[in-house]
């Protein structure tokens, strides 16, 4: 490939006529009927992004009804009916309906403009994976505005997630809801897996792949070996709850902790999924704003690969006081323990990178450096639990809750605002204000730990989780009032950034293309990138390729792609060279229609088994409709 | 900044009978993901098993005659499903149709089979976790070949109407491939269903 780049040094004359009829082959219909068939994978994930906000901004506002409640003892402001949906939605919508969906909308987003392609490898499934995500989401949401909300934690353990204790139809909806929305996550994965492997620009070799694009294919894989596993948990429970199974019922041969070890296999790693694309933007952003190559960019991929694979086994650990064998547990600690070792080694190589780097503390640096100050405090409580007799002290209670928000509000959403913060003028074409910025960054940052050290004290000191008040005599009122104050706080910080991402749409200084001088390829096309994302497809010979073609004044592109029909190149999946061209699908409503065909199924076994079928089969004729092939065929060729 | 001419595309294929095709790689993520869904299938009846005084309960293993019936039609289906698609790849279009045809009839006779045999186990799935489990297992893989009965019976007709040639072939090749798996899925099953309690109890 690089041989015939050395031959032909011909200059790209852009024809504006051809440019206006890419735009249009590859353009988006608009409108409110548009909207049901929009297939660009910008589109799409623009709306993961957006919904997926929107989830968190709703389950947000439950977690402060919950500080709330909690702020002082013997409080009857929720009471404890309320306070158990709140609870459980506030962690069901941030763990399945923000955390992961807005990774995949990141991911979906950006990564075919870092590998520099036009779209994802399958279009409409991308398209239909969203619709699935939100109607399972609406469905979900709605339940609790008709106070039928799950009930029964994010867990959802069982015998209380059984018939005999939660008869309502809340778990109903929880468990056709979750098994739902993993075929969204699902299809995410495989997509971005294919984008990721055969879609890449020529040149652009596994070892020259931005970090943040390895990120995005190890959580797709994490994805696709753990989802399955809470497929099989909760349709075993739907299962139980619609047509008499006894899976979970120990009268019957059923066995509860069955349900805890399909769970844990899957939520073990759902923590790491929702991590790794965060340690990959952390990487993107230290790159761009200390303005040279990251340190050891090998130890990092490795280890975020290492970190992946050690995910699937820890999951016993969440089970410490369930009553297993001594051999199994003293292997779960020890794998508990080890994932700081990938862990550690990623945190040095950015304090390598940072170290006497002439760092632009902009706003999404201050954010990754919270991160930080919050993950490192996180990790060192998570070795501590990981010892048996210490969880077995601290188990269930406030420090549990202090320990796993300062890894994941630390881990994964202070990087992803930073994220938002660094991408936002791509996706929008407008910077949002620095000052707004830094107001945001340090009210989050001070509200987050006024919010959620105090809950160490409150554990140690006995306080139980999922409990919706406490006695005055039990002395732990003072640290709530801090908490929940401290709670207002974080909220107020999010609230900034979120008044500062409207304000910059109307306001906000025009960015260019690359407004913070980053090596990687988004940063090579306009911003908002254009419907096609490039006019040509750019060619790569390092990891940074923007730093390069700035050196030599120079780059070089593909040529002969189709201006009249959706085309991408296909490259090879070790060292990306071209072997073919891919034509990609125009847009179509039939992803929508299956979408809802899915849903009436899924909705409707809460109600009578016989939706199943009917599902089954709105499934399958909407199915054929997609893949039935257009005339005329000839167009293929 | 000059911008040069890297690559000309434009003469290479745009139709890819193969594993160059992301369509290929999007089904052997699905049958990934489908893979680990029998896994756990898999392991959650050895773990209700492994927990369980008796197992069945009964103490009686089912019946091996029809489910190894079953094995031999599924693994031949594949075989007339390779057929079919060394056909196509040679551009004979008659031998892929003839051959999915009759990957779709036996097949169906599968289908007919299994739900003779279930119709006539003597305990449901509400009396005891097995019987939960081995309804669970059976009526995943039952609903499995009825999905790839119903794709490929789309593949044939296609195939009859002449739509495939030996370039414009992923469909087959994709929906082949998912054959496969859901053919070779039964055999874990069979092997856990079938033979796991005579092992145990043996």
């Amino acid at each position: 490939m690089t041989r015939q780049h050395t031959n032909l040094q011909h200059k790209v004359h852009d024809s504006p006529e051809e440019t206006k009829l890419l735009a249009e082959t590859w353009y988006s219909p608009r409108g409110f009927p548009g909207w049901f068939t929009q297939v660009n994978q910008r589109m799409i994930g623009r709306r993961f992004i957006i919904t997926g906000f929107i989830f968190f901004l709703l389950a947000g506002i439950l977690g402060l009804l919950i500080r709330t409640q909690l702020a002082g003892p013997e409080q009857e402001f929720l009471g404890p009916e309320l306070y158990n949906q709140f609870f459980t939605m506030h962690g069901t919508v941030m763990m399945f309906f923000f955390a992961i969906p807005v990774m995949e909308g990141f991911a979906i987003y950006v990564v075919p403009l870092m590998v520099g392609t036009r779209d994802m490898a399958f279009p409409r499934l991308n398209a239909f994976g969203y619709y699935i995500y939100l109607i399972g989401g609406i469905v979900l949401f709605g339940s609790l505005l008709i106070g039928m909300a799950p009930d029964a934690g994010w867990f959802n353990y069982v015998p209380l997630a059984g018939k005999e204790y939660s008869p309502d139809y809340g778990v109903d909806i929880w468990t056709t809801m979750i098994t739902f929305i993993e075929v969204s996550a699902l299809t995410a994965a495989v997509e971005l897996i294919v984008t990721i492997l055969r879609l890449r620009a020529p040149g652009m070799t596994l070892n020259r792949m931005p970090l943040f694009v390895w990120a995005a294919l190890v959580m797709s894989f994490m994805i696709v070996f753990a989802m399955p596993a809470v497929i099989v948990s909760s349709t075993l429970l739907i299962l139980d709850r619609l047509v008499d199974t006894q899976f979970f019922l120990v009268d019957s041969g059923g066995q509860p902790l069955l349900w805890q070890h399909l769970f844990w296999y899957f939520g073990h790693p759902e923590v790491y999924i929702i991590l790794i694309p965060a340690l990959g933007m952390i990487s993107t952003i230290i790159i761009t704003f200390t303005g040279r190559p990251i340190f050891g960019y090998t130890a990092l991929v490795l280890s975020v690969v290492s970190i992946g694979l050690v995910s699937f086994g820890l999951w016993v650990h969440h089970m410490f006081t369930t009553g297993l064998p001594q051999l199994g547990m003293s292997f779960f600690t020890a794998a508990s323990v080890t994932i700081a070792i990938p862990s550690g080694v990623q945190i040095f190589c950015w304090i390598a990178s940072l170290w006497g780097a002439k760092i632009r503390f902009a706003t999404p640096m201050l954010w990754v450096l919270g991160f930080f100050a919050i993950f490192v405090i996180g990790g060192l409580t998570g070795v501590m639990v990981a010892s048996i007799p210490f969880d077995t002290q601290v188990h269930d209670t406030f420090f549990l809750v202090a320990h796993f928000h300062y890894v994941l509000i630390g881990g994964a959403v202070f990087p992803l605002i930073g994220a938002l913060y660094y991408w936002w003028p791509k996706f929008t074409g407008r910077l949002m204000s620095e000052k707004a910025g830094k107001w945001s960054f340090w009210l989050a940052f001070i509200g987050f730990n006024v919010t959620f050290f105090p809950m160490h004290q409150m554990g140690l000191e006995g306080m139980p989780r999922r409990v919706y008040t406490y006695t005055a005599e039990m002395g732990w009122g003072d640290l709530n009032l801090l908490s929940t104050l401290g709670s207002f706080v974080l909220a107020a910080g999010f609230g900034v950034t979120l008044i500062n991402a409207i304000w910059s749409l109307y306001r906000g200084q025009p960015a260019g293309a690359n407004p913070w001088n980053a090596p990687t390829l988004e940063w090579a096309t306009e911003s908002p990138p254009p419907s096609y994302n490039f006019r040509h497809i750019p060619m790569v010979e390092s990891r940074w390729p923007l730093w390069d073609w700035q050196r030599s004044g120079e780059r070089s592109v593909v040529t002969g792609l189709s201006h009249w029909r959706r085309e991408v190149v296909l490259t090879s999946v070790l060292d990306a060279t071209p072997i073919g061209v891919q034509i990609l699908p125009k847009p179509t409503i039939w992803p929508f229609t299956s979408a809802v065909a899915a849903s009436s199924g899924f909705i409707g076994i809460i109600f009578h088994p016989i939706f199943f079928v009917m599902g089954f089969f709105l499934v399958f004729f909407t199915l054929v409709a997609w893949f039935w092939p257009r005339r005329p065929w000839k167009e293929d060729e | 900044m000059r911008v040069l001419e890297g690559i000309d595309v434009a003469a290479m294929k745009r139709l890819h009978p193969d594993r160059r095709a992301p369509l290929w790689w999007g089904v052997l993520g699905l049958i990934t993901i489908e893979s680990a869904v029998v896994l756990a299938f898999c392991v959650s009846y050895l773990y209700l098993a492994a927990h369980a005084e008796v197992w069945p309960p009964t103490g009686e293993a089912p019946p091996l005659l029809w489910p190894s019936v079953n094995l031999v039609l599924l693994l031949l289906s594949s075989v007339s499903m390779f057929l079919a698609g060394q056909g196509i790849n040679r551009g004979n279009k008659k031998q892929l149709a003839i051959g999915v045809t009759i990957s779709v009839v036996l097949a169906s006779i599968v289908l007919v089979l299994r739900s003779l045999e279930l119709m006539a186990y003597d305990f449901g799935w509400q009396e005891h976790a097995y019987g939960s489990i081995v309804w669970t297992i059976s009526g995943f893989h039952y609903i499995h070949v009825t999905s790839m009965v119903l794709g490929s019976t789309v593949i044939a007709i296609l195939a009859w109407r002449g739509y495939f040639t030996r370039e414009r072939q992923i469909g087959v090749v994709v929906d082949t491939n998912y054959w496969y798996f859901v053919c070779i899925a039964w055999v874990p099953f069979y092997l856990l269903l079938y033979w796991g309690p005579r092992i145990h109890a043996g």
